[in-house]
């Protein structure tokens, strides 16, 4: 039997109730699907009507490409802002997403079933601490680390850099192991088939099969990191300046927003919103890549 | 996640004195809602704890979210008293604000135990901040690079460093670390060689930090109560509570409290500040 005529057959054959029953459950789901797209709207034109005015008061050019951001001598320029944003986000990546595509590997093509229960938990429970405690874990026991090797505050992009690249291995780990599994058993027997070891397999079969997953894995890990606000707040040291260094306090967007939004008024306020609009591109640049990808993937 | 620290730092403390202080609340009871300055916090929050005992119909709300916050609070009526550790700005003083000074306060230059640098001029600490010395070579120390730690902008402590010590005309070098507390500002010093800050002078000495930090001493005046009593030490300021309009009902029997013998004498001068009183004999 078809799907159609399995439908068709269910409307016919259900009591009058039952059917009013399903048309309410479908309602029920449509409106909650509903509330997703209702907030992201609310949000997006929130977010667009309280930034607009930055570019009457502050001029985009001098807003977004601007080199100082001085709030209490009203110099809004956020182009430390961004970079600083993009300096953690890079870097955090580079440290995070090797080490959770090879916990992926090892979760899917190499653990015993026994170690895979033990580590898994241990993954998926990383991306249930809540982020203040990584940021306490980080101010409290690495910035000291930090500050005793490079002989500064301890302040500064590399703490972030390790906070966040642990932050973001359960959601890239997670997403990577999906995609790890949905690889056909068939491919990796034909791999062993022809003499290929377990190495040769991984690399050389199945992380290209993957490739898609995994690039996907990423770059919602990079949303991740470019959001995240408490736990970077807490190490990054805020100087709201191009970094000298990689040991020096730098500023991130969402840690300056966080920090200022208790007081700002008038245009300074006008201007964290102007952050929040660029911060909002950036995710929704980040979603069209995986649509992007995940298209490629499917071609 | 998205809160800022201090907004969390308030929740905390509003949910903390939830659940000790009340569950009378429908039963007629005022409740006080005090917030602003973290500086003022333990003045705050130890008088309210003696007025509660004293008034158990009162529930007395504290938190401390940075004089700034407090100032818009109280002007936007979603707190009955505003701490803050710095004066009026300009355009906040159209807002009917009625200032209430509590107390004094000094603000200390700390640097690490392990600087063998002792005592720096205005001149020299002007410098140091806005990023023009960066070697504690130039003030007579090691050569050894100056880590700068600064307050975040709602500060009512950087306010009042910034008026002081730097000046209209010159900027706090933006490449200084920007903490959001006084805690922390601390702790990181204590920590940190090379690391110079300023905090409240009652933050100096601290039961509970694992660490000591340094007060320097400024144009060679040590801070302390008596120099800064008496006008000699220059980094010092006054502590205020803003009302909407002249304090009234609770507000106003609160506020006599804190100025009363018993809270000046105690927590003021537990908290390391100087009763209001003091300064006052001082003057005249």
């Amino acid at each position: 039997m078809s799907d159609t005529q399995q439908s068709a057959n269910k409307m016919r054959l259900v009591s009058r109730s039952t059917l009013a029953k399903e048309t309410a459950l479908a309602t029920l789901f449509f409106l909650c699907a509903f509330v997703a797209v209702l907030g992201v709207a609310l949000i997006f034109l929130f977010v667009g009507w309280r930034a607009w005015p930055v570019f009457s008061e502050v001029g985009i050019g001098n807003f977004a490409l601007g080199r100082v951001w001085d709030a209490s001598n009203e110099v809004y320029g956020i182009l430390p802002l961004i970079v600083g944003s993009v300096i953690v986000t890079l870097g955090a990546l580079a440290l995070g997403t090797p080490l959770a595509v090879g916990t992926a590997v090892f979760l899917s093509e190499i653990a015993s079933p026994r170690v895979r229960s033990v580590v898994r938990p241990a993954v998926e429970l990383l991306a249930g601490i809540p982020s203040v405690v990584y940021g306490f874990f980080g101010i409290v026991v690495l910035r000291p680390i930090v500050a005793e090797f490079s002989g500064g505050t301890g302040f500064g992009a590399f703490t972030a850099w390790v906070i966040l690249g642990i932050m973001i291995v359960p959601t890239i780990a997670a997403l990577s192991e999906d995609a790890l599994r949905s690889v056909p058993d068939g491919i990796r027997e034909a791999s062993y088939a022809m003499g290929a070891t377990t190495w040769q397999t991984i690399y050389k079969v199945l992380l290209p099969a993957a490739k898609i997953g995994i690039i996907d894995a990423t770059i919602l890990g990079m949303g991740r990191a470019i959001g995240e606000t408490m736990a970077v707040l807490m190490v990054v040291g805020n100087a709201p300046v191009f970094p000298e260094g990689i040991f020096s306090p730098m500023p991130t967007l969402t840690a300056q927003i966080a920090l200022n939004m208790g007081y700002a008024s008038g245009t300074h306020r006008v201007a964290l919103f102007g952050m929040a609009a660029i911060l909002f591109m950036f995710s929704m640049a980040l979603v069209a890549a995986v649509r992007w990808v995940s298209r490629l993937g499917g071609e | 996640m998205h809160s800022p620290a201090l907004f969390l730092i308030t929740v905390v403390l509003v949910a903390i004195l939830g659940v000790t202080g009340c569950g009378r609340r429908d039963d007629g009871v005022t409740e006080l809602v005090i917030t602003g300055s973290t500086t003022l916090l333990p003045i705050a929050e130890i008088s309210s704890e003696g007025f509660e005992a004293l008034n158990p119909d009162v529930n007395v709300l504290v938190s401390g979210v940075g004089s700034s916050a407090g100032i818009e609070a109280v002007a936007q009526g979603t707190a009955d008293i505003g701490t803050s550790s710095r004066d009026l700005k300009e355009e906040e003083e159209g807002l009917g604000l009625i200032d209430t000074p509590v107390a004094y306060d000094g603000i200390a230059v700390i640097v690490n135990p392990a600087n063998p640098v002792t005592a720096l001029s205005m001149e020299q600490l002007k410098a140091i901040f806005a990023g023009e010395i960066t070697n504690w070579e130039e003030v007579g120390g090691p050569d050894m690079r100056i880590h700068l730690v600064n307050r975040d902008e709602a500060s009512g402590t950087r306010e009042a460093f910034k008026k002081i010590v730097i000046g209209k005309e010159s900027n706090f070098d933006l490449r200084a670390a920007v903490l959001p507390g006084t805690g922390q500002v601390r702790d990181v010093v204590s920590r940190t060689d090379g690391a110079v800050g300023y905090i409240s002078l009652g933050f100096v000495e601290s039961r509970e930090a694992a660490r000591d930090v340094k007060a320097l001493k400024v144009d060679n005046i040590e801070a302390t109560p008596v120099t800064i009593a008496d006008e000699t030490y220059p980094i010092r300021r006054t502590l205020h509570f803003f009302t909407k309009g002249a304090p009234s009902g609770v507000a106003k029997e609160y506020i006599d409290y804190v100025l009363s013998p018993e809270v000046q004498e105690g927590a003021v001068t537990e908290a390391g500040f100087i009763p209001i009183t003091v300064g006052n004999e001082a003057a005249q």
